[in-house]
C-alpha cells in the first residue's frame, strides 16, 4: 500500500536524473520521463485495487502522526494523483527533443501536484503547492518569447503574493491550534478556529491559493500565460494546476473551516469569477485569450459548486472540475495550431474538418448540451444549488445560467468562424493540426463519450469519492486508528 | 418492441443512413422513402392512439436518482404526424433538380439532408418525452438541430442562426431554472409528481414558474417579444428547410406550452394568478401576447420585399392564432388552435414550396423583381393560391375552418377586444398575402422570365399533394379534427364534438360541406353566365391595364414596388422598431460590461486586486 508514496518520489527522482542522463544518451533521456510516469500510473491503479474503497494513511519516516508527517490516502486523493499522472503523460512535451529541461520540469510538476493530493497536513501542502509554482513558471516561460517571459513574471508577482498569504493563513492556524496535521486539525478546529480569526486565516489560504486556481480577482494572470505558453503548458495549468488548488481549498474547507461564512465567500468570488471570466472572454479578439477567459469563468463556476455544503456541493464540484479537466486541455492542444485573431480563423474547420468536429463536440459539453457529460455536470450544480435555501445561491442559479448563454454564444461564433469559406483576399493561415495534438484531443473526446454513455455509474462512483471526502469524522479515524503503514 | 421503439429506432436509422450516404445524389429519394417509412410506423400506433392508451418506450433511463421514460399520447402523436410529413415532402422536393442545382451551386447536400433527419429524430424524441428531464433534453436536442439546419446556407443565414441560437439559449435556459425550482419542491420530475406539487405550491410560485417555462418556450413559438429571430432565421434555409422549419418546428414551442401551462399547470390556475396593478390575471395576459403576435408580425410581413421573409413573418403571426385557441381553453377554441397547427403547417409548406419553385426557375424572391410567371409556372401558381386562401383563412380551404373556430370561440367566450385584434391580423394577412401573389404571379411579365418553365415534377408533385390536402381538409375538417378531439381528451381540455363537415352547435353550426356545395354553386353559376353571356375576347398577357392606363408590350410596367403606398402611408409611424432597438440595446450593454471586464482583467499591476481584496476581506470578517 504504501507503494503510492513512489508516485511522488519517482518522478521527483525522474526530474533531476533527466538533464544529466541526456546528456549521457539523449534517447534514455526521452524515455525516462514517459515510463516513469507510466509506471508511477500502474503503482497508483495497484493500490486503488488494493484499499478497496477504505480510506488509509501513511506515516512517513516512521513517525506517527500528529508528530511526523502522513499522507492521507482516499478515493478523491487517489483520484487526482491518478489524473495528475495521466494529464501529465497526455501532455507531455514529446516535441521538445533538445530541451530536457522541460521534462524536468513537467515530472516536478506531476511529482508535487501528487504530493499536494496526497498530503496529510498543512506545512507539507505548502511545500508542495511552492514545488508547482516553481514548475509551472519554468513551463510558462518555456516558449522563450517577450510575451512568455512578461507573463510569467506577471504569474511569479502574484503568486509569491499568494504564497505569502497562505503563509499567513497557515500561521494563524498554527497559532490557535498549535498544529499542521489536517487529522488532529480537524478535531480541533471547532473548537478553535471557529472564530473570526479562523475565518480570516481560511481568506486569506483562499486567496492565495486562488491564485493558482484562477479564483477571481487574483487570475489577472492567466490570459496572459495562457496566450503566450503552448497549448499542453495551458492545458496543464488549465486542466490540473488549477485544480489541485481547488482541491486543497476543498479539503481545508472539510476539515478545517466548516463555517457558512467561509463557503459564501468562496461563493461570492466564485459569482464574480464565473460573470467575469464569461464576459471577458466573449470579447476576445483571439483563440487562447479566449479559451482562458472561459477557464477562469469555469472555474468560477466551480468554486460556486464547492461552495455547497455537505456530499452535494463535493459532488458537483468534482464532476465540473473532471469535466472541465477532460475538455478544457483538448481544447487548448487544438487552439496551438489556431493562433492568432480570431477573425483569421475562418475557413479553418473546413481545412481541417476531424480538428472542427473535434472542437464542436467539445464546444457543446463546455455549453452543457444534454446528453454530453458537461450538462450532467452542470444539471448536478442546479440541483444542488436549488436545494439551499440562503437567497445568495439562487442568485447563483441565474448567474450561472446567464453564463452559459454567454459561453454558447462565444463558442459558436468561433464555430461559425471555422466553417465559413475563407475571404479570397486572405490565405488560410491553417496548415492542419499534428497527428500528436490531434491524436491526444481525439482521445480526451472519445473519453468525453465513454463518460456520456456511462454516465450512471460514472456518476455513482463519483458520489462515493465525494461521500468519503465530505466525512471529516473518517478522516480523523483513518489517521488514528493503528493504520499507520511503516 | 412496442411501435414507439421501432418508430425512434427507425428514425434514427434515417438520421445514419444521412450521415453516411448523404453526399450522393440518391440521398433524397432514400430520404423520402425512409420519412414515409417513419410515417407507416406512426401509423401503426394509430389504433391505441384512438383507445386513449399511451404508446410507451422500452429504454428507460435512470440518472442520479431521475427515471427518464418516453411515450407517445395523442398530443405527441398528433405533432408527430404533422413533424412527419412535413419531412416527407420536404426530403421528396428537394430529391430531384432541386438538390441537384443546390449541389451545383457549391450548397452542402450532405449536411441540408443529415440536418433534416436530426430535425425530424430529435423533435420525435421532444415529443416522446414522458417527464421534464427527458423535455429538457429533447428540447436542446431539437435547438441545436434547429441551428444546424439554419446554418446550411453559410453567409447571412449565419448571422441568423448565430440570432437564433442566443434566443433559444437563454430560452433554454429559463426552461432549466423552472425544471429545477421544481425539483427542488418535487424532488423528482415525473409529470404526476409535478401535478401534485404544483397544487401545492404558493401562487407567487406558480407566477415564476409560469414566466420561466412560458418565456423558454415561447423564444421557439416566437411570441412577442422574442419573435425577431425568427423569421431571418427560417427564410434565409435553403427551400426544403425552409418550408420544414415554417411548417412545423416552431410548433414544437406550443406543444410544450400545452404540455406544461395546459397539462401540468392547468388553464384555471392561470387564470387565478392576477397580475398586478392590473384587472389581467394570466390567462388574459397569454391571450394578448398571443394576439400582439398575430397583429405585429403580420403587418412586419406586409411591409417585405422578399417573399421568403414574407412567409417567414406570416409564420410568427399565426402562431398567434394557435396560442389564442388554446388559451381560450373551450372546446372550439382549443379544437380551432390545434387544428389550425395542422393546416397552416400545410399551408406554409406549400407556400415555400411555391415560392422557392419560383427562385429555382428565376433566381430571385424578390417580390420587385417578379411578375406574370402565371402563364409560364401554373401549377405552382395554383399551389400558390391554395395556400394563400387557406392561410388567410377562407372557404374553401382548410385554414377557414380553425380561424373559424377560434373566432367563434372569441365570440362565445365574450372577448370582443380579442375578436378586433384577431380580425385585425387577419386582414394584415390578406392584404399581403394578396402581395405575394400579385408581385409574382400576376400582371405583366418581365423580358428576362419569358424563356421560364414549370418546375420539375419533383418539386411539383408535393406542391399538388398538399393542395389536395388543403382542400381535402378543408372541405371534411372532420377528418383531422376527429384526432384534435384526441388531443384534446389526452390533454384534459373539453372535447369538441365535430362532424365530418365541421361541428354542430346549439348557436350556429358549420358544416364545410354544405359552404363548399354553396361557393362551388356560385362558380358554377358564374361560370354559366360568362360562357353564356356572349362575347369574351382572349388578350395577350401584355395587354393589359393598371392604374387607368393601358399597357402593352411596348410600356411594360408591373406595379410592385412600394405596394399599398396609400395604407403604408397611413399606417407608417406606427412602425417603430421597439424591439429592434430593445435586441440592439441589450446587446451594446452587454458589449459595454464585456469592454469593462477586459479592461479589469488587462490591469498592468494585479496585485493591487489581490490586495485590495484581502484588506476587504479581512475587514469583512473581522467586523
Amino acid at each position: 500500500m504504501n507503494t503510492i508514496v513512489l508516485t511522488v518520489v519517482l518522478p521527483l527522482l525522474a526530474a533531476f536524473i533527466v538533464p544529466v542522463l541526456s546528456r549521457v544518451s539523449p534517447l534514455l533521456g526521452r524515455l525516462l520521463g514517459p515510463l516513469t510516469l507510466a509506471y508511477a500510473i500502474l503503482l497508483t491503479l495497484q493500490v486503488w485495487l488494493g484499499m478497496e474503497g477504505k480510506p488509509f494513511s501513511i506515516a512517513l519516516g516512521g513517525f506517527q502522526p500528529p508528530l511526523g508527517i502522513n499522507f492521507y490516502v482516499d478515493r478523491l486523493s487517489l483520484l487526482f494523483t491518478f489524473l495528475t499522472l495521466v494529464t501529465s503523460l497526455l501532455l507531455w512535451p514529446w516535441r521538445n527533443e533538445t530541451e530536457p529541461r522541460q521534462y524536468a520540469l513537467t515530472l516536478l510538476l506531476a511529482a508535487s501536484a501528487c504530493g499536494l493530493a496526497l498530503s496529510g497536513d498543512l506545512f507539507n501542502i505548502y511545500v508542495f503547492y511552492e514545488l508547482i509554482s516553481v514548475a509551472s513558471f519554468g513551463l510558462a516561460a518555456a516558449t522563450r518569447s517577450g510575451a512568455a517571459f512578461a507573463a510569467s513574471l506577471r504569474y511569479l508577482i502574484l503568486s509569491g503574493l499568494g504564497s505569502v498569504l497562505v503563509l499567513c493563513g497557515i500561521a494563524i492556524v498554527y497559532l490557535q491550534t498549535g498544529t499542521l496535521n489536517l487529522a488532529q486539525l480537524s478535531q480541533l478546529a471547532p473548537e478553535t478556529l471557529n472564530t473570526p480569526l479562523g475565518l480570516s486565516a481560511f481568506a486569506l489560504i483562499l486567496l492565495g491559493i486562488g491564485v493558482k486556481g484562477e479564483l477571481f480577482p487574483v487570475n489577472s494572470w492567466v490570459p496572459e500565460v495562457y496566450a503566450a505558453a503552448s497549448g499542453r503548458v495551458s492545458g496543464l495549468l488549465a486542466g490540473l494546476v488549477s485544480k489541485l488548488a481547488v482541491l486543497v481549498i476543498v479539503r481545508l474547507l472539510v476539515l478545517l473551516f466548516q463555517q457558512e461564512s467561509a463557503l459564501h465567500l468562496m461563493l461570492i468570488l466564485g459569482l464574480l469569477g464565473a460573470i467575469t471570466g464569461e464576459l471577458a472572454a466573449w470579447r476576445a479578439k483571439d483563440m487562447n485569450r479566449m479559451l482562458a477567459f472561459s477557464s477562469i469563468g469555469q472555474l468560477g463556476v466551480i468554486f460556486i459548486a464547492f461552495s455547497i455544503p455537505g456530499e452535494t456541493g463535493l459532488f458537483a464540484g468534482l464532476a465540473l472540475s473532471l469535466h472541465h479537466l477532460l475538455v478544457k486541455p483538448a481544447l487548448f492542444l487544438l487552439a496551438e495550431r489556431w493562433w492568432g485573431s480570431l477573425a483569421g480563423l475562418r475557413g479553418a474547420g473546413l481545412a481541417s474538418p476531424v480538428a472542427g468536429g473535434l472542437f464542436v463536440l467539445l464546444a457543446l459539453s463546455l455549453v452543457g448540451m444534454p446528453p454530453l457529460p458537461g450538462f450532467w455536470a452542470k444539471f448536478l450544480l442546479f440541483t444542488g444549488l436549488a436545494a439551499q435555501s440562503a437567497v445568495i445561491y439562487q442568485v447563483a442559479i441565474g448567474v450561472v445560467l446567464l453564463s452559459i448563454v454567454i459561453e454558447a454564444n462565444y463558442l459558436f461564433r468561433v464555430v461559425m468562424d471555422l466553417f465559413q469559406p475563407a475571404e479570397d483576399d486572405r490565405a488560410t493561415v491553417v496548415d492542419g493540426h499534428g497527428w500528436l495534438n490531434l491524436g491526444t484531443t481525439f482521445l480526451l473526446s472519445a473519453l468525453l463519450i465513454a463518460g456520456m454513455l456511462l454516465m450512471g455509474p460514472l456518476g455513482a462512483w463519483l458520489e462515493g469519492v465525494a461521500m468519503q471526502a465530505a466525512d471529516p469524522v473518517l478522516y480523523f479515524d483513518t489517521v488514528f486508528s493503528v493504520s499507520a503503514i511503516h | 418492441m412496442t411501435p414507439l421503439d421501432e418508430l425512434l429506432l427507425f428514425s434514427g436509422l434515417t438520421l445514419v443512413l444521412m450521415l453516411l450516404l448523404g453526399r450522393f445524389s440518391y440521398a433524397g429519394k432514400i430520404a423520402t422513402v425512409f420519412y414515409a417509412g417513419q410515417l407507416l410506423f406512426l401509423a401503426k400506433m394509430a389504433d391505441r392512439i384512438i383507445d386513449g392508451s399511451i404508446v410507451t418506450f422500452s429504454l428507460q433511463v435512470e440518472l442520479f436518482g431521475l427515471q427518464m421514460s418516453w411515450r407517445f399520447d395523442a398530443l405527441s402523436w398528433f405533432f408527430a404526424v404533422i413533424t412527419l410529413g412535413a419531412g416527407l415532402l420536404s426530403s421528396w422536393y428537394a430529391s430531384g433538380e432541386w438538390g441537384e442545382r443546390f449541389r451545383r451551386q457549391g450548397g452542402n447536400l450532405w449536411l441540408l439532408h443529415v440536418a433534416l433527419a436530426a430535425n425530424v429524430f430529435s423533435m420525435l424524441i421532444l415529443l416522446g418525452s414522458g417527464d421534464l428531464l427527458a423535455l429538457f433534453i429533447g428540447w436542446e436536442l431539437v435547438s441545436w438541430a434547429s441551428f444546424l439546419l439554419m446554418t446550411v446556407a453559410g453567409g447571412r443565414a449565419i448571422q441568423a442562426a448565430m440570432r437564433y441560437i442566443t434566443y433559444a439559449m437563454s430560452g433554454a435556459m429559463a426552461i432549466l431554472a423552472g425544471i429545477v425550482l421544481l425539483w427542488s419542491h418535487a424532488g423528482g420530475l415525473q409529470y404526476g409528481q409535478i401535478i401534485d406539487v404544483i397544487a401545492q405550491l404558493s401562487q407567487a410560485q406558480v407566477w415564476l414558474l409560469v414566466a420561466l417555462f412560458g418565456s423558454g418556450f415561447a423564444v421557439k413559438m416566437g411570441l412577442l417579444p422574442f419573435h425577431l429571430w425568427q423569421a431571418p432565421a427560417y427564410a434565409e434555409t435553403p427551400g426544403p428547410g425552409a418550408a420544414f422549419f415554417g411548417a412545423i418546428s416552431a410548433r414544437m414551442g406550443l406543444y410544450a406550452i400545452i404540455l406544461v401551462l395546459v397539462q401540468l399547470i392547468g388553464l384555471a390556475r392561470l387564470s387565478e394568478l392576477t397580475i398586478p396593478f392590473t384587472f389581467l390575471d394570466m390567462r388574459d395576459l397569454w391571450a394578448w401576447i398571443a394576439v400582439l403576435t398575430i397583429i405585429l408580425p403580420t403587418y412586419t410581413a406586409l411591409r417585405q420585399t422578399d417573399a421568403r421573409y414574407l412567409l417567414a413573418w406570416h409564420g410568427i403571426g399565426q402562431g398567434g392564432y394557435m396560442l389564442l385557441g388554446v388559451v381560450l381553453g373551450d372546446a372550439l377554441g382549443s379544437a380551432g388552435g390545434l387544428l389550425h397547427v395542422f393546416n397552416y403547417a400545410t399551408n406554409q409548406a406549400v407556400l415555400f414550396f411555391a415560392v422557392f419553385a419560383v427562385m429555382f426557375r428565376t433566381g430571385t424572391a424578390d417580390l420587385n423583381k417578379l411578375g406574370g410567371l402565371i402563364t409560364r409556372m401554373p401549377i405552382s401558381f395554383f399551389a400558390m393560391l391554395v395556400g394563400i386562401i387557406g392561410l388567410a383563412g377562407l372557404p374553401p380551404m382548410n385554414g377557414f375552418v380553425s380561424k373559424w373556430f377560434v373566432y367563434r370561440s372569441l365570440m362565445i367566450e365574450g372577448e370582443p377586444l380579442l375578436f378586433l385584434g384577431a380580425i385585425i391580423g387577419t386582414l394584415g394577412t390578406i392584404l399581403s398575402v394578396y402581395k405575394l401573389i400579385h408581385n409574382t404571379f400576376l400582371g405583366q411579365l418581365r423580358v428576362e422570365h419569358v424563356e421560364v418553365r414549370e418546375a420539375p415534377w419533383s418539386m411539383v408533385a408535393p406542391m399538388i399533394i398538399l393542395m389536395l390536402l388543403i382542400f381535402a381538409t378543408g372541405v371534411a375538417p372532420g377528418l383531422v379534427l376527429d384526432w384534435v378531439a384526441l388531443v384534446q381528451s389526452a390533454v384534459g381540455l373539453p372535447v369538441v364534438e365535430n362532424t365530418l363537415g365541421g361541428v354542430e352547435l346549439t348557436s350556429g353550426s358549420l358544416d364545410m360541406l354544405w359552404v363548399v356545395g354553396v361557393l362551388f354553386a356560385g362558380f358554377g353559376i358564374g361560370a354559366l353566365l360568362f360562357y353564356s353571356g356572349g362575347r369574351t375576347r382572349q388578350v395577350h398577357q401584355l395587354d393589359n391595364y393598371a392604374g387607368g392606363h393601358f399597357l402593352t408590350a411596348e410600356t411594360r410596367y408591373h406595379y410592385s414596388d412600394n405596394f399599398y403606398a396609400g395604407l403604408m402611408h397611413l399606417i407608417r409611424p406606427w412602425y417603430r422598431g421597439s424591439f429592434v432597438w430593445l435586441e440592439s440595446t441589450l446587446g451594446s450593454l452587454l458589449g459595454i460590461a464585456a469592454s469593462l471586464m477586459q479592461r479589469l482583467y488587462g490591469a498592468l499591476h494585479p496585485s493591487i486586486y489581490l490586495l485590495v481584496t484581502v484588506v476587504v476581506t479581512l475587514t469583512w470578517v473581522l467586523l
